[in-house]
């Protein structure tokens, strides 16, 4: 056996290149130095501890660590630390109010859109995204949409009702609008 | 129905749950945490001051290695230990099997490649560093020196002459075992048959892919000599026993937890060689060791599944009964004998619903330089069904028969059962013809079946395909476990331990792993004790805080656990009843448990009251033991048999092969249902691997290098929401006599028929050209190839 570099005081201080990033997370601004190879998942998993963002290939194809930059669903695997300085992310940790679930998270247990529960935070900010752009989509145009992420478990059918679902309880875009204006 | 009202008032049939908490869809209990991103993961578990480890695996698929110089690695700043062959050899055993091949030799191997490589990704070195990103820089830094050794990735060369032995100071051949079920004479009631048909079916090599890799996290504390893994395990108890067995501790010095586990369906079981590498890196270090794989490593380095080669006959006589079945197959191993190693179940079910007396299966396991092979959701009998259920479409084509007809024919009728098949196993009940028929009919078969099968207006043929199953779920006893040499037992258990709120924690060392054990198992103890479906909690997968258990898998968790679950809550119960009765001032017998209180003739006792009387002893009868928990162990004797048929309504274009699943339908029997929406969850999750697997993955390695050619998600295709045709699902409910409540599993039986059902419906529609499929995965090409070579035209 070989052991070798017993100072364990190097484990904070990882001897490569670094950078200082602004961020608001969740409606929370945060700055922090990250190693510049860092990616974005990593860095809101292990410096931010928001362990919903999950990592399932860091290759950009599962989904799994898809969150929400700037209104747009992207997989934060592919993006780096760096990358999201002066920018807003929002992860699946914002969807909950308090100790009561979104109503798309309500939607997804009530039709058992999940299983072993590792691609529903994915599922849930690409659904979230899709509302941001307004509209409603229909069955087809939502497998579409969530093609991007997979899921091993549920066969996919109930997610896409849940999805569907919550769509239709949103108030229509027009009504939106309307609100907005007054 | 909201959770108050389900929990249960009446304790009239406690054996028959027909409404109640027991068979409605309660919430998950695991939902909440999962949908808020607040599931513990074992990557979620991030001690401070964690090392990381990275893995430097062979790149060939057979190899010696010549030399190791780690001088270079070493030299980084920031790495802090590494392991060759060479430590493991001195410092650990060799990693243990639990579901031994029987009647072979043991295989011994060990975390890292001990002088021979047997499969590409094969552990060489490890790395523990700072981070892992520099802990995957040091694995450039090694300088490794291997000799490639030739090597040979086909399962039936690896049988043939000439083929390299891959474990020459055991075997002389790549034949690791060979083993016959048989009953009769099948061969003389073949050469008697009137009708005889037969041929080599090959089955795809695919893997289970857990959207949540493999990740173990080691912490070593060693004056209190206690190692603590937390893993993404089905089987932590298990887990538990191989570690220390593998790195020579006693049990005692082991805690295994696993937290939530990310989808396993079979290839989490058991100890990998990253486990026990982060182990001995913890122990030397004194630092918690944590090591996630990458997907890279997923495809080389944990297991796949499946791939066989099936040599399938039947024989009929003149009116299509069926007289003789004969299976004889060869499963890959791979590189190595992974602890569960190639599926087992081909032989057991390989007749399925069909009653035959005369009947042989032979499995022979072959050794090639590839992946390990490993459990997968379904365990040998999809891929036998796809054989034995073409043949039937065969026979039917063969016969001029109805292939409905035909199979209802031959199938083992609700007066036969309990019926033995020429393997020894007894399926225990049901009406599988009802399943048939009722495929059959949601797909319109009658009418499809004497229409002419002539071009659409969008030049699509439409074909209508079937397939029949049964499905072997739980284990028939430890008496049957020990005479297949495997290393576990057959029996769940369970803790039941009141709280001072007034509720009940379980414990069990089954984890969650999207099975909803949680859910399934508090619906048993609400239904067994009148205590409310949310004022019981499950805790699960912690083997310092759990009975010992064997685990998840082999649709055993719910069979086993059910009878569990119901010993320990009738205990729980009654003494419950004697303290309310006491505090009540009347007889046990008058109190019923409700929810959260107990009542007798009008009065009541909240449960709160009724526990901490227990708890604390104080106000309890006299002759009663102070405390409040209930420990119980249930085998089952019998394995159940669940059942059914699927049918496929396929439309091909003739030309060029493309096809379309329009419409799938499974009629299916779970026995008595805990839970009706997890149940359909299971089954839809179930159909989606089973499509995946026969219409588009395979791991294809190249013959010449011996490579992995598609080992990315990039290349290797799940379905995605896009890809999973529509299913509809139909049920019986034929309550099991062999299980407690009448329950099967239902967590396999979703992978078993989609590949014969799409391939028997795309010979439907192409059967005017005569053309047969029997080699998965099906796609538009390997239709386009049977096309021409039905048609006598050459394919490039
Ligand atoms: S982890 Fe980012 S897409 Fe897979
Ligand atoms: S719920 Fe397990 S991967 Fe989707």
């Amino acid at each position: 056996m070989t052991a070798v570099h017993d100072s364990p005081g190097s484990l904070d201080q990882d001897a490569e290149p670094t950078a200082v990033v602004t961020v608001s997370v969740n409606g929370a601004e945060v700055t922090g130095r990250v190693p510049v190879r860092m990616h974005a998942a990593d860095f809101l998993r292990q410096r931010l501890g928001l362990t919903g963002t999950h990592v399932g290939c860091e290759q950009g194809v599962c989904g799994m660590c898809t969150v929400i930059v700037d209104g747009e669903a992207v997989k934060s695997c592919l993006m780096l630390a760096c990358q999201l300085d002066g920018r807003a992310v929002r992860t699946v940790e914002s969807l909950a109010e308090g100790d009561r679930l979104g109503p798309l998270q309500e939607a997804f247990a009530a039709r058992g859109a999940l299983q072993c529960g590792f691609c529903t935070p994915g599922l849930l900010m690409t659904a979230t995204a899709l509302a941001y752009q307004g509209g409603r989509p229909d069955r087809e145009a939502v497998r579409e949409e969530i093609a991007g992420v997979l899921c091993r478990c549920t066969g996919y059918e109930p997610i896409v009702t849940a999805i569907e679902e919550y769509f239709a309880g949103l108030p229509e875009t027009g009504e939106e609008e309307e609100n907005a204006r007054t | 129905m909201t959770v108050a009202d389900l929990s249960r008032s009446e304790m009239d049939r406690p054996d028959l749950p027909a409404r109640g908490v027991l068979g409605a869809s309660a919430p998950r209990k695991e939902d909440h945490r999962l949908l808020r991103g607040d599931g513990a993961f074992t990557d979620d578990v991030q001690p401070a001051r964690a090392a990381q480890m990275a893995v430097a695996r062979c790149p060939y698929p057979h190899a010696r290695i010549v030399s190791i110089d780690t001088s270079r690695a070493e030299r980084l700043p920031g790495v802090l230990h590494i392991l060759t062959g060479a430590d493991i050899r001195e410092t650990t055993g060799p990693l243990t099997v639990l579901r031994p091949v029987p009647g072979a030799p043991e295989l011994p191997y060990r975390a890292l490649a001990d002088g021979v490589a047997t499969h590409e990704g094969q552990p060489v070195v490890s790395v523990v560093a700072t981070s892992r990103h520099i802990a995957e820089d040091a694995l450039d830094l090694l300088d490794i020196e291997y000799e490639p050794l030739p090597h040979v990735v086909d399962t039936m060369e690896a049988l043939g002459p000439g083929a390299p032995v891959l474990q020459p100071a055991v075997l002389d051949s790549n034949l690791l075992a060979a083993q016959t079920d048989r009953r009769g004479d099948p061969e003389a009631r073949l050469r008697e048959a009137d009708v005889v048909v037969g041929a080599r079916f090959r089955i795809n090599r695919v893997t289970a892919l857990p959207m949540e890799p493999r990740a173990v996290v080691a912490q070593w504390r060693p004056g209190a000599r206690m190692l603590t893994v937390h893993a993404s395990t089905q089987v932590p108890h298990l887990v538990r026993k191989q570690l220390a067995e593998t790195l020579g501790l006693d049990e005692s010095e082991i805690r295994t937890v696993a937290g939530d586990v990310g989808g396993g369906f079979g290839l989490k079981l058991g100890v990998f060689p990253e486990d026990v590498l982060a182990c001995v890196h913890a122990m030397a270090l004194r630092l918690p060791v944590k090591w996630v794989e990458d997907r890279g490593e997923h495809f080389r380095g944990s297991t796949h599944a499946r791939e066989s080669v099936h040599d399938y006959t039947i024989g009929a006589d003149a009116e299509g009964r069926i007289v003789a079945m004969m299976d004889r197959y060869v499963t890959d191993l791979g590189g190595w004998n992974s602890p569960f190693g190639s599926a087992q179940l081909s032989s057991v079910v390989f007749n399925g619903p069909y009653k035959v007396h005369d009947g042989l299966v032979e499995r022979r396991v072959a050794l090639t330089n590839k992946t390990p092979i490993g459990a997968y959701r379904g365990y040998g009998q999809p891929e036998v069904n796809f054989a034995y259920e073409r043949l039937m479409d065969m026979l039917a084509r063969e016969l001029g028969a109805d292939p409905v007809e035909l199979r209802a024919r031959n199938m083992v009728t609700q007066a036969e059962l309990p019926w033995e098949n020429p393997a020894g196993a007894v399926y225990d009940s049901g009406d599988y013809e009802r399943c048939l028929r009722m495929a059959a009919e949601a797909v319109g078969w009658s009418r499809h079946r004497d229409a002419p099968r002539t071009l659409r207006e969008d030049g699509r043929i439409v074909g209508i395909g079937f397939s029949s199953f049964v499905e072997r779920t739980g284990y028939a006893s430890s008496r049957f476990l020990a005479r297949r040499g495997s290393r576990f037992g057959a029996h769940e258990s369970v803790t039941l331990r009141a709280n001072r709120s007034g509720g009940v924690d379980a414990y069990t060392g089954v984890s969650s792993m999207g099975q909803s054990s949680e859910t399934a198992f508090a619906q048993v103890i609400s239904h067994v004790t009148g205590i409310a479906y949310d004022a019981v909690r499950v805790h699960g997968g912690d083997t310092a805080a759990s009975p010992l258990n064997t685990g998840a898998f082999a649709s055993r968790t719910m069979i086993a656990a059910s009878g569990a679950l119901k010993a320990a809550g009738e205990e729980f119960a009654a003494k419950t009843r004697r303290i309310a009765a006491y505090a009540l001032g009347c007889a046990p017998e008058e109190v019923r448990i409700e929810g959260r209180e107990a009542r007798a003739d009008g009065r009541t006792v909240p449960l709160a009251e009724v526990f901490t009387r227990a708890l604390t002893g104080q106000g309890i009868p006299p002759e009663e033991e102070p405390g409040l928990e209930c420990t119980a162990h249930f085998e089952p004797m019998d394995a159940a048999y669940s059942f059914g048929t699927a049918a496929a309504v396929v439309s091909v274009d003739p030309v060029t092969g493309e096809f379309d699943v329009e419409r799938f339908v499974l009629a299916h029997d779970g026995g008595t249902l805990v839970n009706p929406a997890v149940v359909e969850g299971q089954i839809r999750g179930a159909l989606a691997q089973g499509f995946g697997a026969a219409l588009g993955e395979e791991l294809r390695y190249d013959p010449g290098t011996g490579q992995l050619v598609n080992g990315s998600m990039m290349d290797y295709f799940v379905p995605t929401a896009a890809d999973v045709p529509p299913v509809e699902l139909l049920h019986t409910e034929v309550p099991s006599p062999v299980t407690p409540f009448g329950v099967r599993g239902v967590g396999e039986a979703g992978t078993i028929p989609p590949a014969a059902a799409v391939a028997n419906a795309v010979c439907d529609a192409l059967s005017a050209w005569g053309v047969e499929l029997f080699t998965l995965p099906i796609t538009p090409e390997s239709i386009w190839r049977a096309m021409r070579a039905a048609t006598g035209q050459e394919a490039p």
